[in-house]
């Protein structure tokens, strides 16, 4: 999963990167408003953290023009405004969810992840419980069948990004824009790497191959 | 419309009143003298005719002197008939048969008396003394004529004028007051505006007035402009505050998160109880300082307008299978600062979202002078025995049982800058009821 931060204040920008990127997301950072409207839009980012106070274009108006352009991505408003006047506008302007700071680290990861649930569908759901699986976000390790396995971290984002995309054909250039950040070498080497660690832990079926296409996880419990 | 025009009416009214009274009274006397003085004139004249008359009908006759009785007119035989004579020559005296037994008197001086003298029968004379020299002698005639028919006349005349004089005083009061409703139309328009101003119907006074009330309305709309660009400039200002204090504690939550930190857990927790307090404290601050109080015009809260946006935020923060329903009145204001009104009903319809299995409901209505803003919901409640301790200014059980939050803190704050009051109960969902009731303002 591959988020975008739009912050204006570089400790707490840093911080945010710092955080996030131990709980397995990739991170790209921008400063300015008006960088973030062209790049937030064209990137495939999964979950945008925007900012309201920026330079350059204030986040209010940037996520209005994001809707406007029909771009649907999930978007969590992180501002110290925390009146409920400015909660509504925030969230009439199209935002997904409203965060006020300070906020505890572990709010914001828990927003994250039911953001990420609700955008792919999993409505209503305290962890990610997909075809026989249920992952552990807190503790970045997979149950099955009651049996816990420990993943790497590499090997987390891979399992969270298959399950929130269960059933679906992914290709790898896609895994590669949703696994890395925009800094990042990419090599596909690398991800079939993982998807074989992936398999040997949760058993081979788990993930298909559809050659020329990329691959298809299909879980446990499928046939 | 009378009733606000009641001062500048009535001092108008009133000074009218009292000038015309006093011209209108001055007038009818001072006509009523003048016109008292010609007719005297006249009918002295008139008895130094009949003196001459008298002189004229005077003879030398077998003893003397004679008054020819055949040259004295009638009026003068017929007892108590108005006219009298007496004529005095040396020991001779002749009196009208009509004065009876009355004896006229005798005024020092010739020509008309200035007073008029009480007759017989209550007539009141008009006295003419004329002296003539005849027949080598001095003769002295008086002669009188009764005044009352002449006096009751006038007084008929002053009833009449009187009439006639309130009959016109009443018709120009009147007009007067219709003349002045009229040209005062235009502060009458400016009161309705103020009162639609109150009520939030308007954003500023229409600054097509006469001229004489321009400056007031442009005073008072650019008052307006004034204290909304105020409440506007330190609202930012206190968001730039927020800010400004909020982004680092941000960082330093995330901070004290750091892993760094695992093997200090009490280092820790300490750190994350003061930055805890310190959010609260500086959330309830700025809180309280960005409160305005009633309503700027315009920035009324309507219900209508207001709670579709509200409930869908929240019913979009706590997804969950969660009804929320509010129901007010068609076109019902609440007449304080939109702001607050949003941070009030926020906070307590979140507050009441956390708890609630399935059901929140608000509910404003309105009695005579008190708006009525109640919440439901089905969650557990809280026991009776505790809700006084939450309401208990001080007491921190709300915070508690919030999580981490201030939303009662905030919304005590904003009752009480409404003076209003705020009461838990049990509500028929199951869960607690919040009922907070708030004074109309102008009440």
């Amino acid at each position: 999963m591959r988020l975008l931060i739009v912050e204006d204040n570089v400790a707490l920008a840093d911080e945010l990167t710092a955080d996030l990127q131990r709980a397995g997301y990739a991170v790209d950072w921008l400063a300015d408003g008006r960088d973030a409207l062209y790049q937030g839009a064209s990137e495939p980012y999964d979950l945008i953290l925007l900012d309201l106070g920026l330079p350059g274009k204030s986040g209010l108006e940037i996520l209005r023009e994001w809707r406007a352009t029909g771009m649907n991505r999930p978007v969590l408003i992180l501002t110290a405004r925390d009146h409920w006047a400015e909660r509504i506008d925030g969230l009439k302007a199209g935002a997904d969810d409203y965060l006020t700071k300070p906020f505890h680290p572990e709010e914001l990861q828990l927003r994250i992840q039911a953001l990420l649930r609700r955008a792919h569908g999993q409505v209503n759901q305290p962890q990610l419980d997909v075809a026989g699986l249920q992952l552990d976000e807190a503790h970045q390790t997979v149950i099955k069948q009651g049996e816990q396995i420990e993943l790497t971290a590499a090997e987390f984002s891979l399992l969270r990004y298959f399950m929130l995309h269960c059933g679906k054909i992914i290709s790898k250039s896609q895994l590669n824009d949703h696994l890395y950040d925009g800094e990042s070498e990419r090599d596909s080497n690398v991800i079939e790497v993982h998807v074989n660690h992936l398999r040997s832990k949760l058993g081979k079926s788990a993930i298909e191959t559809k050659r020329g296409q990329g691959y298809r996880f299909i879980g446990i419990d499928s046939p | 419309m009378m009733r606000a025009l009641n001062s500048i009416q009535q001092r108008l009214s009133i000074s009218l009143i009292a000038v015309l009274i006093l011209v209108g009274l001055v007038l009818a006397q001072m006509s009523l003298w003048l016109f008292d003085q010609g007719l005297r004139r006249y009918l002295e004249n008139h008895l130094q005719d009949e003196a001459e008359l008298l002189v004229a009908a005077l003879a030398r006759g077998a003893n003397g002197i004679e008054l020819n009785q055949q040259h004295v007119s009638a009026a003068y035989h017929r007892p108590f008939s108005g006219h009298y004579f007496c004529i005095d020559l040396d020991e001779q005296q002749w009196r009208s048969r009509s004065s009876w037994d009355f004896s006229l008197p005798e005024p020092a001086q010739q020509g008309l008396m200035q007073e008029l003298v009480d007759g017989p029968q209550a007539q009141q004379l008009l006295i003419v003394r004329a002296d003539y020299r005849r027949f080598g002698k001095n003769i002295l005639i008086v002669v009188a004529q009764d005044y009352t028919p002449m006096l009751d006349s006038f007084r008929r005349v002053q009833w009449i004028g009187g009439g006639i004089g309130l009959g016109a005083l009443l018709l120009l009061v009147l007009l007067q007051r219709y003349l002045v409703a009229r040209a005062l139309q235009p502060l009458e328009q400016v009161r309705t505006q103020i009162a639609q101003l109150q009520q939030g119907q308007r954003a500023q006074l229409d600054a097509q007035v006469p001229q004489e009330l321009q400056p007031l309305v442009q005073q008072i709309n650019h008052l307006l402009h004034h204290t909304e660009d105020n409440l506007t400039r330190s609202r930012n200002a206190l968001g730039n505050l927020g800010h400004a204090l909020k982004t680092p504690l941000a960082i330093l939550f995330s901070l004290a998160n750091r892993q760094e930190l695992n093997s200090h857990q009490e280092l820790r927790d300490n750190l994350r109880n003061q930055l805890t307090h310190m959010q609260e404290r500086i959330s309830r601050e700025l809180g309280r300082a960005r409160l305005a109080g009633e309503a700027l015009p315009g920035a009324y809260f309507v219900c209508a307008t207001e709670l579709p946006d509200l409930v869908g935020t929240l019913a979009q923060i706590h997804g969950r299978n969660l009804t929320i329903t509010w129901s007010a009145a068609d076109n019902l204001r609440l007449p304080w600062d939109r702001q607050d009104m949003l941070e009030l009903l926020g906070n307590l319809l979140d507050n009441a979202c956390k708890w609630a299995q399935q059901k929140v409901a608000l509910n404003i209505t309105q009695d005579n002078n008190h708006f009525i803003l109640t919440i439901d919901d089905d969650g557990p409640g809280i026991a009776p025995e505790l809700r006084t301790q939450v309401l208990n200014r001080g007491a921190r059980i709300d915070e508690q049982i919030q999580g981490h939050g201030l939303g009662l803190g905030i919304v005590r704050d904003i009752v009480e800058h409404c003076k209003g009051e705020l009461g838990l109960h049990e509500s028929p969902f199951g869960g607690l009821q919040v009922v907070i009731r708030l004074p109309a303002p102008n009440s």
